[in-house]
């Protein structure tokens, strides 16, 4: 329980840490550090393959774009943010926690989830046997990023 | 099991908060898409949490890798908006793209 609530107190303090620091690539190191305590979270849950995807995929390449994204703008400083949000945020965020506290167990007994069922086979089953549509809308997402990427950088003609 | 579901919650509300906040407040785009970046995380400690107290971990792990599969998708579309954006307007202020209004 301990090691619980110092991985998720520590994600939370990198996700404070990514919106609020001047740097952007500060914030991108910060995002990619709340990744990595996120998928360590995931491995205690027993979900190792979540785990893998979260720290590869989210820590290091979603990581990566942004780096290249902030070196292609190089704009830093450019966007003057406000000081009254940071300066603010700490009251407000006591005062959510202090909400969420107070209201999440009620809601947690209202709100309907999953039964409780001991599932049998492996990952492999559910994934590819029981989610086999959502493989395919994977496929689609994908395909729908690659081409709006294509279409985002074509080249222009020269009679456009 | 009750606890930890709390437990894990509250934090995932905790990220929620702290995504939201961001897109009320912050200017720059890229900011405003860490925001996004961090409300997602919420979403996927909340929906990996809840598989995990109901004995459901297969299908939650499932899900979560579908989720991270489109954020993926999503932040490579949006980030080559971005470049996009700053090219056009050569700043990376959201209120420039006022300018598009009528």
């Amino acid at each position: 329980m301990i090691w619980q609530i110092i991985l998720l107190s520590g994600l939370v303090l990198f996700s404070i840490l990514a919106i609020l620091s001047k740097d952007l690539i500060k914030s991108a190191i910060s995002l990619a550090l709340a990744s990595l305590f996120l998928g360590i979270l995931f491995f205690q849950m027993n979900a190792p393959y979540a785990g893998v995807f979260e720290i590869s995929v989210v820590a290091g390449l979603i990581t990566v774009l942004f780096m290249l994204t902030i070196a292609l703008t190089k704009a830093e400083g450019d966007v003057r943010e406000s000081r009254l949000a940071r300066l603010v945020f700490p009251l407000v965020f006591v005062v959510f926690i202090l909400i969420d506290v107070l209201v999440m167990k009620g809601l947690l007994q209202k709100v309907p989830a999953l039964p409780e069922t001991s599932e049998p086979g492996a990952f492999g089953d559910v994934l590819w046997k029981q989610r086999t549509f959502d493989l395919i809308g994977q496929l689609a997402i994908i395909l729908a990023g690659v081409f709006s990427m294509l279409a985002l950088f074509r080249k222009r003609n020269k009679d456009e | 099991m009750n606890s930890t579901w709390f437990l894990y919650m509250a934090f995932a509300a905790c990220l929620l908060f702290v995504g939201i906040y961001c897109l009320l407040t912050m200017k720059n785009v890229i900011k405003l898409f860490i925001g996004i970046e961090v409300i997602s995380k919420g979403v996927s400690l909340a929906l990996l949490a809840t598989g995990f107290v109901k004995k459901n971990t297969l299908l939650a792990q499932s899900l979560v890798i579908t989720f991270i599969v489109v954020e993926v998708s999503l932040v490579a579309t949006a980030l080559a908006i971005i470049i996009n954006i700053y090219r056009h307007t050569k700043s990376l202020d959201i209120r420039k793209l006022t300018k598009l209004k009528g």
